[in-house]
């Protein structure tokens, strides 16, 4: 892998991430879970755990990258914009730093969904372990 | 950017990557006399020094540091050869 290699994988916000989600992390907050309350903050629905975009993260590195031996050391994410049941997010990822010396790369990513807004960006950085 | 310039600079980056204000480096520190400078950190320290000065260690480099003294005068070093 070299710096400014890319890659994109996709993903869908589908009620068993949803439930599985609640189930395991049991954050019933009405803005996630009272679809009446989220409309009466201003959101159009039950607005998606941020955190459920880290699971997300957690697949692509562990699972989609061309290397099987890495660890997560770091992960930043800034949520710019509500996702909601059946968004299907596009991930983008580029390699924005290579740090041999210790064996990390730093990455930039995005997430979009359907209509190309950018609903979170971050950098995380991963171990590459000997 | 002499060595004392670049222990400031890499003095403010182990206190953010750290999270400790009260750490006050000397050219004779090791990471056993730092709370916290575990391996993992270390990783972190050093991405942290590459980033903010713009270099690039190896991995024997890093390895042959006994103390904070020798990787400013390696990261000193470094600089002036780049701006040579």
């Amino acid at each position: 892998m070299k710096l400014g290699d890319r890659f994109t994988q996709d993903f869908e916000i589908t009620k068993v991430v949803y439930h599985g989600f609640i189930e395991i992390f049991r954050d019933r907050n009405e803005l996630h879970t009272d679809g009446a309350f989220a409309r009466a903050k201003g959101f159009q629905s039950e607005v998606m755990h941020g955190n459920i975009l880290n699971g997300f993260l957690s697949y692509f590195v562990g699972e989609c990258l061309p290397i099987r031996n890495v660890i997560i050391h770091s992960q930043e994410i800034k949520f710019a914009k509500p996702v909601y049941m059946g968004d299907r997010l596009k991930l983008q990822a580029e390699i924005s730093g290579i740090f041999d010396s210790v064996g990390a790369l730093e990455f930039k990513f995005q997430f979009q969904n359907e209509s190309g807004t950018n609903v979170a960006k971050g950098r995380l950085q991963v171990g590459v372990l000997s | 950017m002499n060595s004392e310039q670049v222990m400031q600079d890499v003095n403010k980056i182990f206190i953010d990557v750290l999270d400790n204000e009260a750490i006050v480096l000397s050219r004779e520190t090791t990471a056993a006399d730092v709370e916290d400078w575990d391996s993992l950190n270390h990783i972190q320290l050093v991405v942290g020094i590459e980033k903010h000065f713009k270099v690039k260690f190896t991995s024997q480099e890093i390895r042959s540091w006994k103390n904070v003294g020798e990787m400013c005068d390696a990261l000193a070093n470094s600089l002036r050869a780049i701006s040579a």
